[in-house]
């Protein structure tokens, strides 16, 4: 039997303020295979960002275990995780997180210099991800020079440029009408299917939820499977 | 990539920083020209000399004013073990007359033609041995006397006037804050002392040799040529101020450049919690900000280090020259040091660099 792309068991997160201790995470445990798309859903609050954050090796678990395959990632010194991430993650981020003073191509250069990818491959990938993403028009804009859809999308490229195992996206749709939202959307699940990975969404909008393959529902730090989305389309 | 990538894109604010690093450099080349200015008014002319050491009477306490030597003194000096040659010098000053009447002092250096004291000659001719009444002038003396070659200068001392006619020009600059003048031993004797057969018959000796610095003896001790420098009158106080402005200077522009790159540090800490949460390891980070600080602070000096040679010039070109004065050593080591000072300055960012969480790149707190 293969090894999941992913396994997540009994992973809990306590936050410790001022006030009293906060459980954002309550023993979530679930696995996924790569091509799979999942979408975790839930309100303001509810954890799932944090979910996403240590399954991304951003935060340390308080209990628990991250596998991305077979790799127990709570376990690696914060040397080892920025490797982690380097190499098998792709982050698209709420506010897409663009170096505003670079290019939509140079975003994505820096990504590979950051992971260490010759620059005559980098520039390679980056123009077949920005013309995939129809953005090959748009790749000598500023950051701050593109719409939100096409910074999104760029995001999404970046994403993609290390060819990581994992794509984490939080709420990518946040900024962005529904029409546009459905559009990274599905630009985001395309690429996932055609490169066989494994893609996290994290996003409060079930209609976004709906289009992927599977929506996991965190309420206060709880995290259960929902229902099949086919049903809910 | 990112760093000279961002530099290229945010161009006015680090034209700003550079600016500032451009007047930091600017400020200490300076300093450090001025120094070195005022170390040539003070002596120039004890560095150039063509020794390796210089014998001084023992009881002068170092000071060319109050060292006075016998001829059995010097025997003795020549004597000495591991001394190669030698040469007796005196030094007077006396008080010149100007073409336009004024009255100035220059420093009168006696020697003897063809010994390791006697100065290169850039123009006209040396002295010839046992020749009297002729000098060689200091270009800076001619500068600020406006004598000439071939000119008769008088020259007051004791209660009476003697002329000496320029033969020869030299380029060996001040010795003790004035232009210096090299006239025959005979003639520097004369001046000192008048007639008395009993007189000292030279100042000090060079001495050309190894392992001599150090040396004392009865009647007379020797030391290098740094050593002799730094006892010259006023020049200890004035070499602590000069460093004490140079060190200050590295210190404010190590300040200065730190704090500009830690604020820009600052305002990048969003950006820089996403480089980290892409995968990025402090080391890249902080390489990105390394090339920033290297490259701004090597245009802020080579914008600042000619700019400072261009003032020089501009200065000593006025009617009445502040002295200061540049070499290759002093110009390469304000260089160096301030490249250093610009790191250490961005060193100060790294510890923020460290701290930064990657988490927040998901919007959440640190």
């Amino acid at each position: 039997m293969s090894v999941p792309a992913l396994e997540v068991i009994e992973l809990s997160k306590t936050y410790f303020g001022a006030a009293e201790p906060v459980e954002a995470v309550k023993g979530a445990t679930f696995s996924a295979a790569a091509g799979e798309f999942l979408a975790i859903v839930g309100p303001s609050g509810s954890g799932k960002t944090t979910l996403l954050a240590m399954i991304g090796g951003l935060l340390s678990p308080m209990s628990g275990t991250v596998r991305v395959d077979g790799v127990a990632i709570d376990r690696l010194d914060a040397r080892k995780l920025a490797a982690f991430r380097r190499r098998r993650v792709g982050f698209v981020f709420q506010s897409n997180n663009l170096i505003p003073y670079l290019t939509a191509r140079e975003n994505l250069l820096l990504m590979a210099d950051i992971g260490g990818v010759d620059r005559k491959t980098a520039r390679v990938r980056a123009d077949r991800l920005l013309d995939e993403l129809g953005l090959a028009h748009r790749a000598n804009a500023l950051a701050t020079e593109l719409s939100g859809g096409e910074r999104q999308r760029v995001a999404i490229a970046r994403a993609l440029m290390n060819d990581p195992a994992l794509i984490l996206v939080d709420e990518p749709t946040a900024a962005l009408d529904s029409a546009r939202g459905r559009q990274v959307v599905e630009s985001l699940k395309a690429e996932i299917k055609s490169r066989n990975k494994l893609g996290i969404m994290v996003t409060h909008d079930l209609a976004m939820a709906a289009l992927t393959d599977r929506i996991l529902e965190m309420h206060d730090g709880v995290l259960r499977e929902l229902s099949p989305t086919a049903s809910m389309e | 990539m990112l760093g000279l990538l961002e530099l290229r894109r945010r161009r006015l604010q680090f034209t700003l920083i550079g600016l500032i690093v451009t007047l930091i450099s600017y400020l200490v080349a300076m300093i450090n020209g001025l120094g070195l200015g005022l170390n040539e008014l003070a002596g120039s002319a004890l560095r150039n000399f063509d020794a390796d050491a210089i014998a001084y009477a023992e009881t002068s306490g170092l000071s060319v004013i109050r060292s006075e030597l016998s001829q059995d003194t010097i025997d003795a000096i020549l004597s000495t073990p591991g001394v190669r040659e030698g040469a007796p010098l005196g030094y007077v000053a006396a008080n010149v007359r100007y073409p336009d009447g004024t009255i100035d002092n220059a420093a009168f250096l006696g020697f003897d033609p063809g010994t390791i004291a006697e100065p290169r000659v850039v123009e006209g001719r040396s002295l010839e041995p046992g020749e009297r009444g002729v000098m060689l002038a200091d270009r800076a003396f001619l500068r600020a006397s406006g004598y000439r070659l071939g000119d008769t200068v008088p020259v007051a001392l004791r209660l009476q006037t003697r002329e000496f006619r320029i033969v020869g020009v030299v380029e060996e600059g001040y010795f003790f804050f004035q232009p210096a003048v090299y006239i025959s031993r005979s003639d520097w004797r004369e001046l000192r002392y008048g007639q008395a057969d009993d007189a000292p018959v030279a100042s000090i000796v060079l001495l050309k040799g190894k392992g001599l610095p150090g040396t004392r003896a009865p009647g007379f001790e020797i030391v290098d040529k740094g050593t002799a420098f730094a006892n010259i009158e006023g020049v200890a106080g004035q070499q602590s101020t000069v460093s004490a402005l140079r060190a200050f200077g590295y210190l404010i522009g190590a300040l200065v450049v730190g704090v500009f790159f830690y604020v820009l540090t600052l305002q990048k800490v969003p950006h820089i919690g996403v480089l980290k949460a892409l995968g990025a390891s402090n080391s890249y980070v902080f390489r990105q900000l390394l090339a920033q600080v290297l490259t701004v602070s090597v245009l802020g000096l080579a914008v600042a280090l000619p700019l400072a040679l261009a003032t020089g010039r501009a200065i000593q070109r006025l009617p009445n020259p502040v002295p200061i004065a540049f070499d290759t050593r002093t110009v390469a080591t304000t260089a160096v040091l301030l490249l250093v000072a610009s790191l250490v300055g961005a060193a100060f960012s790294l510890r923020r660099i460290l701290g930064t969480d990657p988490i927040i790149a998901l919007g959440q707190q640190q």
